[in-house]
C-alpha cells in the first residue's frame, strides 16, 4: 500500500525543521571546532618551535607520555580480565560492578584527585604502605598514573567490554569442541578476535589519561605533565606564553586520532562467518 | 550412541523441557521442528555449550553431562559456519587437528571437494564454501559423535548432494555418531535413522523417520510434516464387521489368527460426508484422519481397484511445480488432496472443473 504524499503545508514544516536541525548541528560543529582550530593556528608553529627549546616543555611531553602509557598498561593487564568477566556475565553483581565503573566519570576531577588523596596520601593506610616500600604516591610520578588510571580506565574497561560482547560466544564453543580448554580459547580465539576494539580502547584510554589535569593536578603538581604546565603558564604568564605550550598539548592529542581513523576503517573481524 | 533423558535447558526466556530421546551407535538421527522450537539449543546442550537444568546425557558409554565441551569427543557445525575469521581456510580445518588426525584432515578435505581452498581467506569463500569448511574443520579431528545444525542450507542443489553423499560415507565409513538438525523433510527422510520432531522445547514424536512421517502421533505433527489432508471427525468401530487384518487379503468373514488380528479392528472414520473405511487400533469417538497425498490415486473412470476407499470429486484447483501436480478436489464439500506426477496428470486430461474419482487404501489413512 502506498502513503499518499505529504500535504503542501506538511511539507513546508517538514523543510522549516530541516533547516533549523541542519544549522543547529552547524553551530555545534563551529563551537567544538573553532577553539582548537584558533588554538592551532596561533600557537602549532611556536608549540612546535617550543619542542625544541622549552626543556621544561620537552619534559613534560616525556613524562605525560610515560605517565600515560604506564596508566594505560596497567589499565590493560587488570581490566582486560573484568572486561571479559562483565562482557560474559548477567548477573545483578556484574551490573553493579559495571554501574560503579562508570562513577569515576561522573564526578568532577578535582573530586576524584582528593578522593585518591584520601586513599593514597601518606596519612593514609595504603599510602604509609606504598611509603615503606619506598614508592611515594602524593608528588611523584606514580601520584600522576594513579590519577590518570582514576580517570581512564572505566573507559578502556567500557569499551574492552563492548569488544569481548561482539564476540560471539559461539566462536569460543566451536573452539572447545575442537579440544581447547578455556584459556586457549581465549587465546587463540577471542583475544585475536577482540584486539581491535581492545586496542581502540587502550588508545582511549591513553588520549584520556593524556589530557588529565583536575586529579594530578591535586596528586602531583609537580614533576608537571603538559596540561599541568600549559595551566602554570597560564597563571605565572598569562595567554601568550600558554598557548604554545597548549597547542603542543593538541599536537600530541592527534597521534590517538589517527590512530583511531586507522582501527575504526580496518574491516570487521568478529562476524559470524 | 547419543542418549538424552529428560534434558531441560534455557536460554533466555526460551525453555527445553523434559527432552529425552537415543540415537544408536554409529546411527544418524535427524532432528526436526519449526523455527525457534529448540533445535540449535538442543545442540548445544548435548555438545556441553549450554547449561543445562536438568537431566542426563550420555555420549557412547559415558555420562557427559557434567564434562566440559573439550572432554566430550563431538564435533558442531552451525549452519553459519563460525569459521575464525582471523585464520585461513587451512587453519581453521587443521585448527583442532593433531599429529593422528592430519591424514583425516586431507581426506574430508578431498572428499569434500575443497582441497584447493587451503590458503585462501575465509571472508572471501561463499556461504557454501564455508558450510563446507566448517564441516571439514569438524569431521577432521575424526569425532565419534557429530552435531550438525542444518551444514548444508547454504549449499546448491549439486553440492548439497554431494556433500550428504560424502558425510553419509564418512559417517559409514568412519562410525561416528551424527546429530543433524534440518528442514528439509527430503534430507531427514534421506539421512536420518531416527527422526526426533521438537517443538517449543519439547519432543512430539520420535521414531524411525518412515514411521515418524507416515504415523504422526498429532494432526499437528502431521501438517507440519506436510500432510496435506488431515480431516477432523468422527470414528465408529465396525464391530458388525470381522475382525480385518492389515497384512494380507482375507476373504470376509475368515477368522484372522489372534497374534495377527492384535486389536485391529475395521473402522468408519466420517468427516462431514466423506466416510473412509480403514483398519486401527482407535476406539470409537473424535478423531483426525491423516492421508498423505501421494497415497491418493486420480482416474477418469470409477476405477476396478481393491482400494476401499473411492470417491467422485470435482478438480477445484490442478498446479504443477517441476514434474510433480497437486490436484485439490471437492467431494461433496470436503477437500481431498492428490498429488501425482505431471505426466500422469497430462495423460489423464485433468482440467480444473472437472469430475474425476479418488481412490486410496484403507492402509493409506492414519488416526490420531
Amino acid at each position: 500500500m502506498q502513503t499518499a504524499p505529504p500535504t503542501p503545508p506538511r511539507q513546508a514544516v517538514y523543510r522549516v525543521i530541516s533547516v533549523v536541525a541542519a544549522l543547529g548541528s552547524s553551530v555545534l560543529l563551529l563551537f567544538l571546532v573553532a577553539p582548537i582550530a584558533q588554538l592551532v593556528t596561533r600557537g602549532g608553529v611556536s608549540g612546535i618551535r617550543a619542542v625544541g627549546v622549552d626543556a621544561d616543555l620537552r619534559g613534560a611531553l616525556l613524562l605525560t607520555a610515560l605517565t600515560a602509557t604506564g596508566a594505560t598498561l596497567f589499565g590493560i593487564l587488570t581490566g582486560t580480565p573484568l572486561a571479559y568477566f562483565l562482557a560474559r556475565t548477567r548477573s545483578r553483581g556484574a551490573g553493579a560492578i559495571a554501574a560503579v565503573l562508570d562513577l569515576p566519570l561522573l564526578i568532577p576531577h578535582p573530586v576524584a584527585g582528593i578522593a585518591l588523596l584520601l586513599v593514597l596520601g601518606r596519612d593514609s593506610l595504603a599510602g604509609s604502605w606504598l611509603l615503606k616500600a619506598g614508592l611515594g604516591v602524593v608528588g611523584t610520578p606514580l601520584g600522576i598514573i594513579a590519577a590518570m588510571l582514576f580517570v581512564s580506565a572505566p573507559l578502556y574497561v567500557s569499551g574492552a567490554r563492548e569488544a569481548f560482547a561482539r564476540v560471539d560466544r559461539r566462536f569460543e564453543g566451536v573452539a572447545r569442541t575442537l579440544g581447547d580448554k578455556p584459556w586457549r580459547v581465549m587465546r587463540r580465539v577471542t583475544l585475536p578476535l577482540a584486539l581491535r576494539g581492545l586496542v581502540a580502547s587502550g588508545v582511549v584510554m591513553w588520549a584520556r589519561a593524556v589530557s588529565e589535569f583536575g586529579a594530578i593536578v591535586i596528586l602531583t603538581y609537580n614533576p608537571k605533565t603538559v596540561s599541568v604546565l600549559s595551566y602554570d603558564r597560564f597563571t605565572t604568564f598569562g595567554l601568550s606564553e600558554a598557548i604554545p605550550v597548549a597547542a603542543a598539548l593538541v599536537l600530541f592529542a592527534v597521534i590517538p586520532l589517527v590512530v583511531l581513523r586507522l582501527l575504526r576503517y580496518e574491516r570487521r573481524l568478529d562476524q559470524p562467518w | 550412541m547419543i542418549s538424552v533423558r529428560n534434558l531441560g535447558a534455557r536460554v533466555g526466556a526460551f525453555h527445553l523441557r523434559d527432552v529425552s530421546f537415543d540415537v544408536p551407535a554409529g546411527g544418524y538421527g535427524v532432528v526436526i521442528g519449526p523455527a525457534g522450537s529448540g533445535k540449535t539449543t538442543l545442540l548445544e546442550a548435548i555438545a556441553g555449550l549450554t547449561p543445562i537444568v536438568s537431566g542426563d546425557i550420555s555420549l557412547g558409554s559415558r555420562a557427559v553431562t557434567r564434562e566440559p565441551p573439550e572432554d566430550r569427543g563431538i564435533g558442531i557445525v552451525y549452519q553459519h559456519g563460525y569459521l575464525f575469521p582471523h585464520l585461513s581456510v587451512g587453519e581453521n580445518i587443521h585448527y583442532g587437528a593433531t599429529t593422528d588426525t592430519t591424514t583425516s584432515a586431507q581426506e574430508v578435505t578431498r572428499r569434500l571437494g575443497i582441497a584447493d581452498l587451503g590458503d585462501r581467506d575465509v571472508q572471501s569463500l561463499s556461504g557454501g564454501e564455508r558450510q563446507l569448511v566448517a564441516l571439514a574443520r569438524a569431521l577432521a579431528r575424526r569425532p565419534p559423535v557429530v552435531l550438525l545444525d542444518e551444514p548444508f542450507s547454504a549449499l546448491d542443489p549439486k553440492r548439497r548432494a554431494l556433500a550428504r553423499r560424502e558425510v553419509r560415507a564418512l559417517h559409514r565409513e568412519w562410525g561416528f555418531t551424527a546429530l543433524q538438525v534440518t528442514h528439509d523433510f527430503t534430507e531427514a527422510g534421506l539421512l536420518g535413522d531416527v527422526a526426533i520432531l521438537l517443538d517449543a522445547g519439547r519432543v512430539l514424536q520420535c521414531g524411525a523417520p518412515d514411521e515418524v512421517f507416515r504415523r504422526p502421533a498429532t494432526p499437528y505433527i502431521a501438517e507440519f510434516l506436510g500432510a496435506e489432508n488431515v480431516l477432523a471427525g468422527t470414528v465408529r468401530v465396525l464391530r458388525d464387521a470381522p475382525p480385518d487384518f492389515i497384512a494380507g487379503d482375507q476373504s470376509p468373514g475368515t477368522l484372522v489368527p489372534a497374534d495377527l488380528a492384535s486389536g485391529y479392528h475395521a473402522l468408519e472414520f466420517v468427516a462431514g460426508a466423506l466416510k473412509i473405511y480403514t483398519v486401527g487400533n482407535a476406539g470409537s469417538g473424535p478423531a483426525y484422519a491423516v492421508i498423505r497425498a501421494e497415497e491418493v490415486s486420480i482416474a477418469r473412470t470409477a476405477p476396478a481397484t481393491s482400494a476401499r476407499n473411492v470417491f467422485r470429486g470435482r478438480i477445484m484447483e490442478l498446479s504443477t511445480l517441476g514434474a510433480l501436480a497437486r490436484v485439490a478436489l471437492d467431494v461433496d464439500g470436503m477437500p481431498l488432496v492428490a498429488a501425482l506426477t505431471a505426466r500422469s496428470a497430462d495423460e489423464l486430461g485433468l482440467r480444473e472443473g472437472e469430475q474425476v474419482w479418488a481412490s486410496f487404501k484403507a492402509l493409506a489413512v492414519h488416526l490420531c
